[in-house]
């Protein structure tokens, strides 16, 4: 009796495996139908970038910050400006500032 | 208080400059002077802060962008000094601040009558106008810098 049972458990176990096994592989064979939303990004050297959510991206950003960023960015350049008035030299005329529009 | 546009005078040449201009209080956010608007006076700048803004066209509407920031003692408004005696930006006080507003017609008829004062006065002047020279287009050189790099990378 309990090796019926046990060979009864067992013949589900087998048909509960097959079935998910074949849900697998019939899934497998649906996604080349299906369209890959990655195949048809292009492929990007910064793909942290290309995931950001559209509210993070630069055209985005509210009106107020970006005046604000610009404002800094213009401060910034200024001074840097300064210092290559002050000492003229190639590495100051292109030294980089932290402003975000530069980096 | 020492004015940049009055470095080298003597306190007394000093003070007869200043008796050629009036005191003005200009309130935080009101306008000195508006990009275009005719320019028949300068300012020394007493206390506070002016902003000096160029228009850009900023997502279809036209935003006041920072060019410079003068504070006490620097001169805003050499455009009345300079044809055709239009101002090329917009100045704001960012906070409340005091001017000596000098029109440009006194000043012309004390260097006239000084023209020694007015030498120093010119001299000084001119070392303003190219500071900005120098620095706006130091400024250019470095966005035409990147542009070129993003261009040719």
């Amino acid at each position: 009796m309990g090796l019926c049972v046990s060979a009864f458990g067992l013949a589900v176990v087998a048909l509960a495996f097959r079935a998910t096994t074949r849900s697998e592989s019939s899934e497998a064979t649906v996604r080349p139908d299906l369209p890959l939303a990655k195949a048809a990004v292009p492929a990007r050297l910064f793909p942290a970038q290309a995931a950001m959510p559209p509210a993070l991206k630069p055209q985005q950003v509210p009106i107020e910050l970006l005046l604000l960023q610009i404002e800094n960015h213009v401060r910034l350049e200024q001074a840097a400006a300064e210092s290559f008035i002050e000492f003229p030299t190639q590495a100051l005329l292109r030294g980089k500032t932290t402003s975000p529009f530069v980096n | 208080m020492i004015y940049e546009l009055l470095t080298g005078l003597t306190s007394a040449e000093v003070e007869r400059v200043l008796e050629l201009g009036a005191r003005m209080i200009v309130p935080s956010g009101a306008q000195l002077f508006r990009l275009g608007g005719a320019a028949d006076r300068l300012f020394l700048t007493t206390r506070g802060r002016i902003r000096l803004t160029l228009p850009m066209q900023i997502r279809g509407q036209e935003e006041d962008i920072l060019a410079e920031e003068i504070s006490a003692g620097q001169t805003v408004g050499w455009s009345a000094m300079i044809p055709p005696y239009l101002f090329t930006l917009t100045a704001t006080a960012a906070v409340e601040a005091e001017v000596i507003a000098v029109p440009r017609q006194a000043l012309h008829e004390y260097f006239a009558a000084n023209p020694a004062t007015g030498c120093k006065i010119t001299q000084n002047l001119a070392a303003v106008i190219g500071h900005r020279l120098h620095l706006f287009q130091t400024m250019w050189l470095r966005e035409m810098q990147r542009a070129v790099e993003v261009r040719s990378a």
